[in-house]
């Protein structure tokens, strides 16, 4: 179909100028009052997750506020150090050169646990061997430092359902 | 309270739509799709009562853009509102432009989204969206390199791997479907004129043959960065009668949001377990389906535009929405059930797969629903169209619009 | 226009430096706005949120703010203007029929920012952005000159309006500590640092830290809710040329056609008598001055005579009081309930009936908008 005739073709009616908007500087705020109990509890060895007194969805890691309630949550619960794969990819990111083969990323909903987290599985496992349900178990870092990556990685655990959940996949 | 006012849509406009519009800068951009507009429809500018605007600001390191180009919008000493929700702000300027005429405040109303992604870094600034969160995981112990891996690269393709994952693993879909609705989005932009990525003879060997990004997702599988604008007047049943041949009612919308995906607030726990359950997007078919009086959409549709910059979205969204049975849209797809003589026509424009302004996007897509009720589409289908749905996303997958519209107004009201 | 009430509302007492994250800033709001009225999340149908990418400093702000601002599975949409324009869409969506009960909230953090520097990106990329020449306070200088030529008013005049306004913040709790100022004169105005000539640094309002919330509802479902509702009869909104040069800066077109369109819809013939309260969004104690005198609230240029009679301007302190971005115009609604509804502790206006409340955009004040609001009681 032609362009209509009003709409003007005319590549070199106009020029560019550069400018930087990315160069603007801001601050971020945000509330430590759960994430510290969080962290805290890392560097303890305690996988703490936040429940919601109204709606009795556990958030881990913590959220500020139960969106369902409009409330916000503060009664702590410990949950175990096993979980289950949500979701998952592997990032083919170019810009690392030293990557031979690419990092599973995995999102983990905590065993008793409504939410998910981000969080990596060893670099030498299969990627393909993944699959979602597939049950996997915290490994703590060896120095524990009261920050996000206490957890250094999940690893997968001796699946009790294996047959059906390949059967799942092959279907 | 039942209202009074039934919206309709008369004219749509586009500007072409390219990687660089080097050519023009963003208000003659935004000013050719307006005219096109108002030429279509045979109306004076002057006619206008109301503009309403939305972009995603970010991406042209233009806060509030519609200040200045407001002229260029047919505005000056106009009611003027902007209307931003990320991915989905074309629908959502859609829907204001529904409820500003649907208010009985004004008759006349001019919608309008627009993108100049040429001006800017398009990753930089979908990257921003989590920016605050990075700032914060950064505090954390989180490391870059680790950080940039985990969001699958920065942009919106993070998001979309995982769904992918999640839909491919319950509907068993294959590389190859994926790979089959690129190659029909991109053959349908071929025959429309404003479209970015035309591909009249790709092959989903071809789509194949390109190298991951982040699995599943390959790079031919990906949507374009491009420029352009959409235009759309919504006016009321009374003068949309006199103005148009086949006057598009705008029978239901909704947009229901859902908690955020795979981030959460405060760098805590995302939730949306499964990104590809999309509650949101099924609250709002029902809604915006219950308001036109749809009870068996997969039946009463007749064509559906849904937002899908990945080709796992477009296979996703139509089971989401009700068009097909869950896990059934590979099947459909592959059968040429929604090709552009097939019974349930989708994304005959092209589809955000071949042309994605973000700001214009989710506003193309009932734009073009209603040019195939019109009959004027670029690449019209061949059967008649009565009923069509509009359909976009964004945010972390989150937000939804929904535009339901035909060819008869809504009589009922509840 | 069908009546739309106001039903309930909450103010975050503004701060220079919030210590707040943004969730639990509008988390606040929203939750003791839905208190005030009584209602529980599950009563409201939309969400309109009003905040802005470059102010918070991130795209799609609204993303991560569906749990904070109560819009989980609710309809939800952002406009990316002042508050009072997301009142606006707010109206449209309770005239509509569709919803029943609209949560409106507003929110920025201009400590995490520098104000001043972000709004040069509203302009306009190619000229007046390179020039470096135009911001918000050149702008206000050059409208108090031009304002100040055609009138022949002179400095004081206009000191007056802010020292009005400083006394008035003394009187108000929720005014930003910083702006309550009782003992301020005249003489401390014009001795204040020079911004751009002849605007001072006290004529020009502190950004500060904030969020504010209101419901809205119509009129069936606003009289179960409340024995008191607010109700909104008039709404007027317009967007002026851009340039400067293009424009009267001593007058506001956009505003005076805000004005008629509101007074028209609310049946109001003649504002200066029937207004008893105007509560005015300016950015600049000039600008209030001009955005009253276009809302036919006094003469032109006369504008100096509403601080002795006519309507009351500005008794909360005006944008004085609580300059928050994206909320300024959202709390001028609130105020001017307060007032209707004889919440206003400490500086009420007694038997206020009427009131107009204002929100605005741009530079020199681009895009007005304008409300009428009636007291129920």
């Amino acid at each position: 179909m032609p362009l209509p005739a009003y709409i003007k073709k005319d590549y070199k009616r106009t020029r560019t100028l550069h400018g930087n908007w990315y160069l603007m500087n801001y601050k971020y705020k945000f509330n430590l009052s759960r994430t510290k109990v969080f962290l805290k509890g890392l560097k303890e060895g305690h996988i703490l997750g936040l429940k919601c007194r109204s709606c009795n969805t556990v958030s881990f890691p913590p959220r500020l506020i139960c969106g369902r309630c409009l409330v916000m949550p503060d009664q702590w619960v410990r949950l175990p150090e096993t979980g289950t794969i949500a979701t998952g990819s592997a990032s083919y990111d170019t810009n690392d050169k030293n990557r031979e083969r690419p990092l599973p990323v995995i999102a983990v909903r905590q065993d008793g646990a409504d939410t998910v987290w981000l969080h990596n599985m060893p670099k030498d496992i299969d990627f393909h061997s993944i699959y979602i349900g597939m049950p996997v178990k915290a490994v703590w870092a060896k120095e524990r430092t009261g920050s996000w990556f206490d957890i250094d990685h999940y690893d997968a655990i001796e699946d009790p359902a294996i047959e059906l959940n390949k059967k799942e996949q092959e279907k | 309270m039942a209202h009074k006012v039934q919206p309709a849509i008369i004219s749509c406009g586009f500007c072409e739509h390219a990687s660089k519009r080097s050519d023009v800068n963003m208000a003659e951009l935004v000013n050719e799709a307006v005219e096109d507009c108002i030429k279509k429809a045979n109306i004076d500018w002057k006619d206008i009562d109301a503009v309403i605007n939305g972009n995603m600001p970010a991406f042209e390191g233009a806060n509030m853009p519609e200040l200045w180009m407001g002229d260029h919008m047919a505005a000056k000493n106009k009611p003027m509102l902007r209307v931003t929700t990320g991915g989905t702000t074309g629908g959502s300027v859609t829907i204001a432009g529904y409820y500003s005429v649907a208010s009985g405040l004004y008759d006349m109303v001019l919608a309008i989204g627009f993108e100049q992604q040429s001006c800017g870094d398009t990753t930089v600034g979908l990257a921003s969206v989590g920016l605050g969160e990075f700032t914060i995981f950064s505090d954390l112990g989180y490391t870059i390199e680790r950080m940039r891996s985990n969001m699958g690269g920065g942009a919106a393709i993070g998001i979309a791997s995982y769904q992918a994952m999640n839909y491919m693993r319950r509907s068993r879909a294959t590389e190859e479907d994926l790979a089959r609705v690129v190659v029909q989005n991109r053959r349908n932009a071929a025959k429309n004129w404003w479209t970015h990525l035309k591909m009249p003879s790709i092959t989903i060997e071809d789509v194949l043959d390109t190298p991951y990004i982040s699995y599943p997702l390959r790079f031919g599988m990906v949507c374009p960065a491009s420029d352009g604008a959409c235009a759309m007047l919504i006016t009321t049943e009374e003068k949309a009668k006199q103005i148009a041949d086949i006057p598009v009612y705008i029978n239901g919308v909704a947009s229901y949001s859902n908690e955020s995906a795979i981030l959460g607030i405060d760098c805590a726990g995302a939730g949306q377990v499964d990104p590809c359950e999309q509650l949101g997007a099924m609250k709002s078919a029902e809604v915006a389906y219950g308001q036109a009086g749809i009870s068996f959409p997969n039946k009463e549709i007749d064509y559906a535009e849904v937002y899908s910059p990945f080709p796992n979205q477009e296979l996703m969204w139509v089971e989401r929405v009700g068009l097909f049975e869950e896990n059934k849209a590979p099947e459909a797809y592959q059968n040429g059930v929604t090709a552009l003589n097939g019974e349930l026509p989708v994304n005959c424009s092209g589809g955000v797969n071949s042309t994605n302004a973000i700001g214009a996007s989710a506003m193309e897509r009932p734009a073009e629903a209603a040019l195939q009720i019109m009959g004027k589409a670029g690449n019209q289908v061949p059967k008649t169209v009565h009923t069509a749905l509009g359909h976009g996303w964004g945010g972390s997958i989150n937000l939804i619009t929904h535009v339901v519209m035909s060819d008869e107004p809504q009589r009922k009201w509840r | 226009m069908e009546k739309v009430g106001i039903v309930g509302y909450y103010q975050l007492k503004p701060e220079l430096d919030i210590m707040m994250s943004p969730y639990e800033a509008i988390f606040t709001a929203v939750r003791g706005a839905l208190d005030s009225a009584g209602l529980k999340r599950k009563d409201i149908t939309t969400v309109v949120t009003c905040t802005n990418d470059y102010y918070d400093g991130k795209t799609i702000s609204n993303c991560f703010k569906v749990e904070a601002g109560g819009a989980y599975m609710k309809d939800e949409t952002k406009v990316e203007l002042d508050g009072a324009h997301a009142a606006a869409y707010g109206l449209y969506r309770i005239l509509s029929g569709n919803h029943k009960l609209a949560m409106i909230y507003g929110f920025s953090t201009p400590s995490c920012y520098f104000y001043e520097p972000v709004r040069i990106l509203e302009l306009d990329p190619t000229f007046d952005r390179t020039m470096s020449v135009i911001n918000p306070y050149t702008t206000g200088g050059m409208q108090m000159r031009a304002y100040m030529k055609a009138f022949g008013v002179n400095e004081e005049d206009i000191a007056k309006v802010a020292v009005q306004n400083y006394k008035n913040c003394s009187k108000n709790s929720l005014a930003l500590p910083e702006a309550k100022k009782p003992d301020i004169s005249v003489q401390d105005v014009l001795d204040s640092e020079i911004l751009s000539s002849p605007l001072r640094r006290l004529m020009y309002p502190i950004p500060c830290d904030g969020a504010t919330a209101m419901i809205l509802a119509p009129e069936r479902q606003s009289l179960k809710i409340t024995d008191n509702p607010v109700w909104i009869t008039g709404m007027g909104q317009c967007q002026e040329t851009y340039y400067l040069g293009d424009r009267d800066l001593s007058i506001s077109v956009s505003m005076e056609k805000a004005a008629e369109k509101a007074y028209k819809r609310a049946g109001i013939n003649d504002p200066k008598s029937e207004i008893d309260v105007a509560e005015i969004f300016g950015h600049t104690s000039c600008e209030e001055l001009i955005l009253a005198e276009a809302a036919h609230l006094s003469e032109k240029g006369k504008g100096a005579i509403l601080l002795d009679s006519g309507p009351a301007l500005n008794p909360s302190g005006g944008a004085m009081s609580a300059f928050t971005p994206c909320a300024s115009g959202l709390t001028r609604l609130v105020e001017a309930a307060k007032q209707l509804r004889g919440e206003a502790d400490g500086y009420q206006i007694s038997g206020a009936k009427k009131a107009i409340a204002s929100g605005q955009v741009g530079f020199c004040a681009q895009n007005n908008i304008v409300f009428v609001l009636e007291g129920g009681g």
